[in-house]
């Protein structure tokens, strides 16, 4: 080997607890090109540019960077190798100015003193050169936080272009930018890849990688299954890579991006036809359990959806598309700022949980330890909680009987194995926690079952039984929504799966077609028109609070 | 989350807003300042005859000192509740090894120096690398200093060397008493540290530690001298003290890091960290000081003055809060994530 390679990473592992995110994968890259790394959700993408920005450990394998072994116990030992990442999650403080934000832990200095002056000479071309992207402003002494997302994702941008790297990993870096601003960053990723540095590249937008990329590399299971030249690699080629089968539902036969919906998908710009909708639902026996309108919200815009009672619908897609927003806004936990939810044909507005609970709505967290249980309480407290005011006397008085009755009721229709029900929840496992999450709702025979990731991190068995325990739910009428960024769990589960994108349903799924490989494609064949679609009354949200990045961590 | 931003201030420009946002919290607590000496200055008969300057000064600088201190470990992210006891032993190490003798006064402040900075350093470890709580492990560091402090001096006494209470009530050029420039040049120290790149990394590493770590600050590094550098000035504010009283007391303890917290918080430092500074929290110690010489001079009974006292601590508290809430609450809205 004459030239070796620039960048390569071999053997790499890493598990989270009981969870592979990264089982022996192999990468290499060359400076001087753009490098997209794909993959389903959980395939351990972000792990891998995690283990070498340095801000993961991996567990076995190793990196080497221009020949030079790497090494990294921190950030600090990366950026001074010369990687630098713009970070999904945003690495600014808020408190700060631009400046100080684009030199942070890297101030110039003089006789001890923080010299802002080079500051300035160091950042000032980047800025400028970012100029169109904040609006033709250089915003050098504003606020982070008075910058909206777009503007701070370039301010991130930058920052890690005043480190002058090497090699430049963009994380998802597109995901909150308009179009404006993703235009000027793929300018300076070509002046870039000029000037010899590496660039790596994730994104869920295919059309991007045609964009810029030279070459990916495709992720699965922990694994790099291929690396492909972009240019002679077809969109299919990618998606089967990607799915590791080739594709038995033909993506060709729908039109990419036209969903095959049934249900109404337009932007909020079209009003759905309302008469139209009330003469479907004349007939009972179709007639939706739970109809939603053209919701929009938080990271939601424009959706709508409808569950028949006794109905398992999902929500599928790539994570953090507006999945988690929906339930929260269906549950009255965010604000909703326009739209109409159905029950029964009767319009709900909930503002609170409490008034949600009240109309019929259950919600069932992923993150039981945060969410979903008190977990130093007993169990039969945790049972008893949300219909506690329905046994009450007189609304205030509680027999102890009856709480005890009840909550055994619950725990042995569930099936969940408990020694005593005054022990604490926290003392059974997470599959029979989690069985309690979603039977205390029992008591409160809901109509509406919301359900975000409800099998994060418990075991297959007790997945299966907590699955049995949704199915008898929705079998007693409750139409029932899952959200999960497991594709399998959907295909087993749903009776239907909506794909969001971007805060909209864009695709539907049912019957022969619900497989997890058109899952996939169908989140990621997202096409230049999508994107523009979507971004089209995408301008200024904030970034997604929580951003589900902990995909490979799930457990 | 943003339709919790602020209602007044959305409109204005970005860098109209920036600017207001940062000095509204010195608006606040000057204005605080502008009411209270006022209002000494009518009540107090010579208030500003040099006996009367001197004699203020005097009793500003221990608990603006003390305010200072706390104020580097809260911008850090941090808190210290073992402050008060950490003055207390410095002190008391200083004072026994001083004996009333000019001659060891050298060696005294630099043992009182060295026990101030040492403490500082173990509230450090403790919290920055054993990652316990800040305000549980200080809360049981500061049985400990405060233990010390009683074997190192076990009743309040001890001689202090003539030089340093001389010094401490000499006022230069008629109206400049010695605490008044000491309280300028712990400004001017502080605004010299500000200005290092320890300064910016200590608002980084309050303001959002997680960014800190990913843009390569140290930051438990950064913590740790936090604590340390706190502990170091706590001990100043020891000496002040000994000064003052011309002996040690081993029992001042609590009152005083309660004192600290509430000066800093009247001075706009916020106390989550990342967001103030040592200029406010030092105005904030002189507000706090006045307001209790107030009640003094304002004729309120003896039984009614811790209560009164307090009323308008809260008063003060609330005002600056009130001035300041509107950019904490948008920073807050969109920072809530972490």
């Amino acid at each position: 080997m004459d030239s070796p390679t620039f960048l390569r990473m071999s053997g790499v592992r890493k598990r989270y607890g009981g969870v592979t995110a990264l089982d022996g994968a192999d990468f290499e890259a060359d400076s001087g090109t753009v490098h997209a790394v794909l993959g389903p959700n959980g395939s351990g993408k972000s792990t891998l540019l995690k283990v070498l920005t340095g801000v993961v450990g991996p567990d076995a394998g190793q990196v080497r960077l221009d020949g030079a072994p790497l090494r990294p116990r921190g950030p600090r030992d990366t950026l001074t190798a010369g990687i630098s990442s713009v970070y999904q999650e945003l690495s600014l403080v808020e408190d700060f100015t631009v400046l100080d934000n684009l030199v942070l832990g890297v101030e110039p200095s003089r006789f001890g003193l923080r010299d802002r002056r080079a500051a300035l000479a160091r950042s000032l071309p980047w800025l400028e050169r970012f100029a169109p992207a904040f609006g033709g402003r250089v915003p050098v002494r504003e606020r982070v936080s008075d910058l909206d997302p777009g503007e701070r994702q370039v301010v991130e941008v930058c920052k890690a272009l005043v480190r002058d790297p090497r090699v430049l990993v963009l994380d998802e870096a597109t995901a909150s930018l308009r179009r404006g601003q993703v235009e000027v960053l793929f300018e300076v990723v070509d002046e870039l890849r000029a000037r010899g540095v590496l660039i790596l590249f994730i994104t869920h937008r295919l059309a991007e990688i045609y964009a810029v990329c030279d070459r990916a590399t495709v992720m699965r299971n922990g694994t790099d299954v291929a690396t492909v030249a972009v240019a002679g690699t077809p969109e299919a080629e990618l998606l089967e890579l990607m799915s590791g089968r080739p594709s038995a539902a033909p993506s060709g036969t729908r039109g990419p991006g036209t969903p095959a919906v049934e249900t109404p998908t337009e932007g909020p710009a079209t009003a759905p036809d309302a008469t139209a909708a009330k003469d479907q639902d004349t007939d009972p026996a179709t007639s939706p359990r739970l109809e939603v309108r053209d919701l929009t919200g938080d990271r939601l815009h424009g959706v709508s959806l409808k569950v028949r009672a006794g109905e398992v619908l999902g929500l599928g897609g790539l994570q953090g598309q507006g999945q988690s927003e929906l339930m929260a806004a269906l549950f009255g936990a965010a604000r909703r700022t326009g739209g109409t939810v159905l029950l029964d044909g009767t319009p709900v507005r909930a503002r609170s949980p409490k008034q949600a609970v009240r109309a019929g709505f259950c919600y069932v967290p992923g993150n039981r330890g945060t969410q979903g249980l008190a977990l130093g309480r007993p169990i039969l407290e945790n049972l008893a909680l949300p219909s506690v005011g329905r046994r009450a006397f007189l609304g205030v008085g509680l027999s102890r009987r009856r709480e005890v009755a009840a909550a055994r009721a619950v725990a042995e229709r569930v099936n969940t194995r408990y020694g005593s029900l005054n022990d604490p929840v926290s003392t059974l496992s997470g599959g029979n926690q989690q069985k309690i999450v979603v039977g205390k709702w029992f008591p409160t025979e809901p109509a509406v079952v919301l359900m975000d990731d409800p099998a994060k991190g418990i075991d297959v068995g007790a997945k299966a039984e907590m699955f049995d325990v949704v199915a008898e739910l929705a079998a007693s009428g409750a139409a029932v929504i899952v959200g999960s960024s497991d594709d399998r769990e959907l295909v087993e589960v749903c009776d239907r799966v909506l794909v969001m994108f971007e805060g909209r349903v864009v695709d539907e799924v049912s019957g022969d077609r619900l497989t997890e490989d058109t899952l996939i494609a169908s989140a990621m064949h997202v096409t230049g028109a999508d994107v523009a679609a979507a971004r089209e009354g995408h301008t200024s949200e904030l970034p997604d609070p929580e951003p589900r990045h902990a995909e490979e961590g799930g457990a | 989350m943003n339709l919790l931003r602020g209602t007044g201030t959305q409109d204005l420009p970005g860098p109209v807003r920036s600017v207001m946002s940062v000095h509204m919290p010195a608006l606040a607590v000057g204005l605080l300042l502008l009411v209270t000496v006022t209002a000494s200055a009518i009540l107090q008969p010579g208030f500003f005859s040099p006996y009367g300057l001197s004699a203020s000064f005097a009793t500003f600088l221990p608990l603006a000192t003390i305010a200072a201190a706390q104020t580097i470990i809260v911008l850090g992210g941090g808190i210290d509740l073992s402050i008060g006891t950490i003055v207390t032993l410095s002190s008391a190490v200083s004072v026994v090894l001083m004996q009333g003798d000019d001659a060891r006064l050298p060696l005294a402040l630099a043992a009182g120096l060295a026990t101030g900075a040492a403490c500082g350093l173990f509230n450090g470890l403790v919290v920055a690398v054993l990652r316990l709580q800040p305000i549980v492990a200080t809360f049981a560091t500061s049985s400990v200093f405060g233990g010390l402090a009683l074997l190192v001096l076990p009743s309040p006494g001890g001689q202090v060397s003539p030089i340093l209470t001389g010094t401490y009530r000499m006022v230069l050029a008629m109206y400049v008493p010695i605490p008044a420039v000491l309280l300028v040049v712990l400004f001017l120290s502080w605004r010299m540290m500000r200005g290092t790149r320890y300064g910016q990394h200590l608002y980084a590493v309050g303001g959002n530690a997680e960014a800190a770590y990913t843009s390569a600050v140290p930051v438990s590094r950064v913590r740790v001298l936090s604590y340390t550098l706190g502990g170091m000035v706590a001990s100043l504010a020891g000496v002040a003290l000994l000064a003052d009283a011309g002996a040690g007391d081993p029992t001042l303890g609590t009152e005083l890091t309660l004192g600290s917290i509430a000066a800093l918080v009247i001075g706009g430092t916020r106390l989550r960290g990342g967001s103030g500074g040592v200029g406010g929290a030092l105005v904030g110690a002189v507000v706090l000081s006045l307001i209790q010489g107030l009640v003094f001079f304002a004729g309120v009974p003896t039984n009614a003055r811790e209560f009164v006292y307090g009323c308008v601590i809260i008063a003060a508290i609330a005002l600056a809060g009130l001035l300041t809430a509107r950019e904490g609450s948008a920073s807050g809205a969109s920072g809530g994530r972490r």
